[in-house]
């Protein structure tokens, strides 16, 4: 059995039945069938089917028309939310405790992990925490110019970066904080012991 | 002097849903009279057995109270199509859990088709009928749309919520089933 390969005349079929096709489509597709025995078949069946129309009650129209409610312009502002409003609420106030949950864990983590001021704390600001101290508690006129830059919490001191930026009063904190540390080595130096080996005899 | 609705001009169906909107209850009237017909013959071709004038009215009811998102891009009974089919899928749905465990299979669709019988008397009507019943549900609606409806692929495809192409090859394949069908009987 031949099948037409032409499926763009195929599928026009029904159009011509319908009369919806325009003079140059209609022409070629008479064209065509006047030379195309498998889409006259085709053509044969669709014209079968669509005069066979299945059976279907008689629509009573005002029986119809009497349900239909009368017509009620929408009014934007009085909308309910709908329900993807909600779902969008719903992912923003995720998104927001996810990004306040995370950036804590972030903090706490980052103070955990701050290194604390054992005996490998940089030995720029021990020499001069020592310096400070060796020098009996004098007030240096360039420690006190810039006291306004010092950091207000004892826990900033071991954060500082520039020992300059310290006032006095943070400066001695911070020494006494770092007399605390055991793995400091001793400001003072220490005594010299003299040992007498016998060879003055 | 206004000329009254029988002597005038064949009015678009966008006209009549302004004239509807703007208070005319006639406009309804006609609109329903307009393509109520089409929407139970789809009904019935679609395998639909019962309550086939309770489910236009549904779709009619349902279609007229959102007629503000109806933009007119696809044609109004193409729209009227899309709802009736989703009211279709809603009472099927429905029947199949009063049904519960019982699955919904081909044969079933081909039983309720198969309630027109004692409707369609003469010969050509019944093998017609038994040839769509050798089609998928899916086959049987996009080709009945074409074929007695004249709906374009593209209406088609917006009606059964699908694509063109997929339409289109429901088609052909419809149209071969129907064919060999028809010959062999």
């Amino acid at each position: 059995m031949y099948n037409c390969i032409d499926t763009e005349i195929q599928e026009m079929l029904p159009d011509l039945l319908h009369g919806s096709l325009d003079g140059h489509e209609r022409q070629r597709v008479e064209a065509h069938l006047a030379t195309c025995e498998s889409c006259r078949e085709d053509l044969d069946v669709i014209r079968t089917v669509k005069g066979a129309a299945v059976f279907a009650p008689a629509i009573d129209v005002d029986r119809v028309v009497r349900q239909i409610p009368p017509y009620r312009m929408i009014v934007p502002g009085v909308e309910q939310p709908t329900r993807t409003r909600i779902v969008s609420w719903l992912v923003a106030a995720a998104v927001v405790l996810a990004v306040v949950g995370g950036g804590s864990v972030l903090i706490s983590k980052q103070l955990k992990t701050t290194p604390a001021p054992v005996a490998s704390t940089p030995p720029e600001s021990v020499k001069v925490a020592n310096a400070t101290k060796t020098s009996n508690n004098s007030q240096s006129p360039t420690v006190t110019k810039i006291e306004s830059l010092a950091p207000a919490h004892p826990r900033a001191l071991a954060l500082a970066s520039d020992i300059d930026g310290l006032s006095d009063g943070n400066l001695v904190r911070l020494m006494n904080d770092m007399n605390r540390f055991d793995a400091l080595p001793a400001a003072e130096p220490e005594p010299v012991i003299a040992v007498d080996s016998g060879d003055s005899l | 002097m206004t000329p009254s609705p029988e002597s005038r001009p064949e009015e678009t169906d966008m006209e009549l849903i302004n004239r509807w909107k703007a208070g005319d209850s006639r406009a309804a009237t006609r609109l329903v009279g307009r393509h109520s017909q089409a929407l139970a013959r789809f009904a019935a071709s679609a395998g639909e057995r019962e309550g086939i004038e309770e489910l236009v009215q549904d779709t009619f009811v349902r279609a007229f109270a959102s007629l503000d998102s109806f933009r007119g891009d696809s044609s109004l009974r193409t729209w009227l199509f899309t709802i009736e089919r989703r009211l279709m899928l809603d009472r099927r749905r429905a029947e199949r859990r009063s049904r519960e465990t019982v699955p919904v299979q081909e044969s079933d669709h081909v039983s309720e088709y198969g309630a027109l019988d004692g409707l369609i008397a003469e010969e050509a009507q019944e093998r017609v009928r038994k040839s769509l019943d050798a089609l998928s549900p899916t086959q049987r609606e996009v080709f009945t749309l074409r074929v007695q409806q004249g709906l374009s692929y593209k209406e088609i495809a917006e009606v059964v919520g699908s694509t063109e192409g997929a339409a289109r090859v429901h088609y052909h394949n419809a149209i071969r089933t129907v064919k060999e069908f028809l010959r062999d009987v």
